[in-house]
């Protein structure tokens, strides 16, 4: 199984911030979900994937190559759309398009027109003259055309209308029918990459704190209502996330349900109502609160 | 319009270009036995006749401008084809290297050639004279460099330049204005902005050799070049302008007949160091409409393909490099003959071409130097 | 550390054609002010070469600007490092499409002048006084143009492209403090004096020097941020 890029105990330090002891993998023809919130160090983990910042420690290995010593060859199979990305204000689309087809001898020029037409865009506009979510798709689609082995995608659907939303997604989802291309995209919208992504990475305050696929979290989280009052160092289990009591009732996140749960608890005086799959938004904000779990 | 149509078009175009390049060899041959010209050129011979001035003002009137207009039009062709990028290029091999190139050699030559008829000629012209006496001096000054009769290449260039800043900043859009309306605005119209740049120079206007350029030749020759791209991007605008063309020749006439005139009053020299305001009109007219004459005539009867025309066509631009040193050499040499000036000038117009023709059979035609001069 | 060619030159062309309209302006004044000096009138070479001065530093200004200061105020500066591009190829396009820029017309404009010396009846003495401004001319551009690729703010970038420029003056005015030079301006003579052959020199090296420092600086970083 060859893998689309490869962490190893990565960090990075800023004056104000750091990126610390980042393993992570991603499979090729798969797609990553990158979940965090402002400031968790998501764009940094981005950059250091398209070799524009260097590690100060651990190594990064993007499509086979090392980076940031192979980082022309890596950035020539790599498709990156950032937020802070701007383009040329006063040159039009198709100027730009011609720029990358000179550039990138794999451009195809038919799925750029294609592109154009589903996103609805004008080549002949001025970047000057596009909204922020024909601004969102134009970068995409200069991705796109060109059919990189890896997409690394910041917040792309952030800011967009409906509408706009499901044009990327749906030209994402065509993307992803080619597996042997790989997406790594960090959203704010967990409904997107639970969507979207085959595995999920939560990152915060530079630390990941957790990374597996998409089932084993919705099969391992449950939220979990019991009968009962709340025991003391019932949080401190290492299955349990939180736990809260709320009147009769006492409502637990749990990170790594299984089978013999229930009899634990019942152990403890708690009798299990129900438990119920957790939305990844609240498997999120749990974990973050929780503090950092592998 | 169909691909053959274009390559059609073309062909008149071509030989246009061709026909006023070889018609300049015969007009710098002519300029030795024009009595006008006699305290002037170096070349000038003591046998003239004042009909050789009836003609060869009236060709130096139409030559170059129409020399510019067919070259615009083929800078919009190869644009619209192949790009500016492509232009570019194509003006870098085959203006600026051979540019570089000929200049120091055609100074060089006709200094040498100049020099020994300082030394030998028996009947020097009021040039040589001047100049014999000149170099008496005990510190003659040093006169700096002029393009000399390469300044057609020189002027090219600029006109690429100016081409591309008028693409860069749109300003195109008020030619294309102008050549939708009805061709007398072009006909009557291009007279008169030529009038102030004309005026500024002496009749007939010289050749703007200098190093520097001149507003003057910009602004004529440039008109031509514009008009040239103009031509290409309406490409209906001859046949509009063709209802036009016998009115044109009986105005060409007459005025050329008034210009002949005040030629013979109002002689160039010290005392008409610029054309009067009334002569520079009648240069422009004539400039305008020979010119657009010589288009419509030449749509209409060199349309064709030709193996005669072509290969003139593919030799005129050696040929019109070379010609002058080689010219003025041998008219160095029939100074001192005793010959009619029509036999001189034959003399003078056979050898030169003959020489410029086999030396570009024998050094250009089937070598790497055609993708530059050939 | 392999130069990624194909790419620097389209890494120059698009700066190129970014300032393509304010290269075009400069294009047609410089063209307007060389037929200036071909009216050979005083008050006509006055005007000519004047512009011809404007020309060359406004052009180069531009160049700077447009390739360096506004692409990191417009934030383009992320698209063009997601290219295949290493910072090394990145700094050499950069400093070549600047350099030419300034170089081209600076070429032309030094050698017009040391012609116009030369083949007119000015003395042949401002020969050496003309090199040494010229000098001082291509030593302020690789200041500019090297505080321009350091800084991160336009404020100092800009400061970098004027002060440098608004110093020829008291630089002038230096030199013909200098003796050996003041005497010989209106000499009829080429001269090469010790103090002109230094300060040229010295000028040459030193803008040669910033604009290698330069690109070995920003060379040897290997990523971007």
């Amino acid at each position: 199984m060859t893998l689309a890029f490869s962490l190893s105990g990565v960090g990075k330090c800023y004056p104000h911030f750091a990126l610390r002891d980042i393993t992570l993998d991603l499979p090729e023809g798969q797609v990553m979900g990158l979940v965090g919130v402002n400031g968790a160090g998501k764009t940094t983990l981005l950059r250091l994937l398209t070799g524009l910042a260097a590690p100060d420690a651990g190594d990064v290995t993007v499509l086979g190559h090392r980076l940031p010593e192979g980082q022309v060859a890596a950035k020539r199979d790599i498709g990156f759309a950032s937020e802070d990305m701007r383009l040329y204000r006063g040159q039009t689309l198709r100027w730009h398009m011609d720029l990358m087809r000179g550039i990138y001898p794999d451009w195809s020029e038919a799925y750029a027109v294609e592109l154009l037409k589903r996103f609805d865009l004008r080549a002949e506009q001025t970047l000057g003259g596009f909204s922020h979510g024909q601004r969102v798709k134009a970068l995409l689609l200069l991705c796109l055309a060109r059919r990189p082995r890896l997409l690394l995608l910041d917040e792309p659907t952030t800011g967009l209308d409906p509408v706009a939303r499901i044009e990327v997604l749906e030209a994402l989802a065509d993307v992803l029918r080619d597996e042997s291309r790989s997406v790594l995209f960090s959203s704010h919208n967990t409904h997107d990459v639970e969507q979207m992504a085959d595995s999920i990475t939560f990152l915060h305050q530079g630390r990941l704190v957790a990374s597996a696929d998409k089932h084993a979290f919705v099969d391992r989280w449950r939220r979990v209502v019991c009968q009962g009052a709340l025991p003391e160092g019932l949080e401190a289990w290492p299955e349990i996330a939180s736990a809260r009591a709320n009147g009769s009732l006492v409502e637990i996140k749990a990170r790594a349900w299984d089978a013999g749960m229930p009899e634990r608890l019942a152990a403890q005086g708690l009798q299990v109502q129900r438990d119920d799959p957790m939305a990844l938004e609240d498997i999120f904000v749990t974990a973050v609160r929780s503090g950092a779990v592998a | 319009m169909g691909p053959q149509a274009v390559q059609e078009r073309l062909h008149y175009m071509d030989h246009l270009r061709a026909l006023a390049m070889l018609a300049g060899v015969f007009f710098h041959a002519a300029l030795a036995y024009s009595p006008l010209m006699q305290g002037f050129f170096p070349t000038a011979d003591r046998q003239n006749s004042a009909g050789v001035d009836a003609v060869i003002w009236g060709l130096h009137l139409v030559r170059m401008p129409l020399f510019f207009l067919v070259a615009g039009f083929f800078a919009a062709w190869v644009i619209a084809a192949r790009g500016g990028p492509a232009l570019a290029r194509q003006r870098v091999r085959r203006i600026l290297v051979p540019f570089l190139v000929a200049w120091p050699l055609v100074l060089w030559s006709l200094s040498a050639s100049t020099g020994w008829a300082l030394e030998n000629v028996q009947h020097p012209s009021a040039f040589l004279a001047m100049v014999r006496e000149w170099l008496q001096q005990p510190d003659p000054p040093r006169l700096p460099p002029g393009t000399g009769h390469l300044w057609f290449l020189y002027y090219l260039l600029l006109f690429g330049v100016l081409h591309w800043v008028v693409r860069a900043l749109a300003l195109g859009r008020i030619g294309a204005w102008l050549v939708a309306r009805h061709p007398a605005w072009l006909l009557l119209g291009l007279p008169v902005l030529l009038w102030p740049a004309l005026a500024s120079v002496s009749a007939p206007h010289p050749a703007p050799e200098g190093l520097v350029p001149q507003f003057w030749a910009i602004a004529y020759y440039g008109a031509f070049f514009a008009l040239g791209t103009l031509v290409h991007a309406r490409a209906d605008w001859p046949e509009r302008a063709r209802p036009f063309a016998p009115w044109l020749a009986l105005a060409s006439l007459a005025l050329y007949a008034v210009f002949l005139w005040r030629l013979s009053v109002e002689l160039p020299g010290q005392a008409q160091p610029v054309a009067s305001w009334g002569m520079a009109l009648l240069e422009a007219c004539l400039s305008v409409w020979l010119a657009v004459l010589c288009l419509l005539a030449g749509r209409r009867l060199l349309d064709r393909a030709s193996g005669v025309m072509r290969y003139l066509a593919q030799s005129a631009y050696w040929t019109y490099l070379l010609h002058l040193p080689l010219l003025f050499a041998v008219q160095y040499v029939l100074m001192d003959k005793d010959w009619s000036w029509g036999l001189k000038f034959a003399v003078a117009v056979s050898a030169t071409l003959a020489a410029c023709l086999l030396s570009y059979q024998l050094l250009v035609r089937h070598t790497p130097l055609r993708g530059f001069v050939g | 550390m392999t130069l990624n060619i194909p790419v620097i030159k389209l890494l120059v062309a698009k700066d190129w054609q970014l300032f393509q309209k304010q290269l075009a302006v400069c294009v047609l004044a410089g063209i307007v002010s060389l037929c200036f000096l071909g009216l050979a009138k005083p008050w006509a070479f006055y005007v000519g070469s004047l512009m011809l001065i404007i020309v060359m530093v406004s052009s180069a200004c531009f160049s700077i600007a447009t390739s360096l200061v506004v692409e990191r105020k417009e934030q383009t500066l992320a698209f063009v490092m997601s290219l295949p591009v290493s910072p090394l190829d990145f700094t050499v396009a950069k400093l070549v499409g600047n350099l030419v820029t300034f170089l081209v017309p600076f070429g032309v404009m030094l050698g017009g002048t040391l012609a116009v010396v030369l083949f007119t009846p000015l003395p042949d003495g401002l020969f050496v006084y003309a090199l040494l401004i010229f000098g001082y001319l291509l030593f302020a551009f690789s200041v500019s143009l090297a505080i321009a690729m350091a800084v991160e703010t336009e404020g100092w970038a800009t400061f970098g492209m004027i002060a440098p420029m608004v110093l020829i003056n008291p630089y002038m005015m230096a030199l013909t403090q200098v003796p050996d030079i003041k005497d010989r301006i209106g000499v009829d003579a080429i001269v090469w004096t010790t103090p002109a052959v230094l300060i040229l020199s010295a000028l040459v090296t030193m803008a040669v020097g910033l604009v290698a420092a330069t690109a070995w600086r920003h060379a040897r970083k290997p990523a971007f941020y």
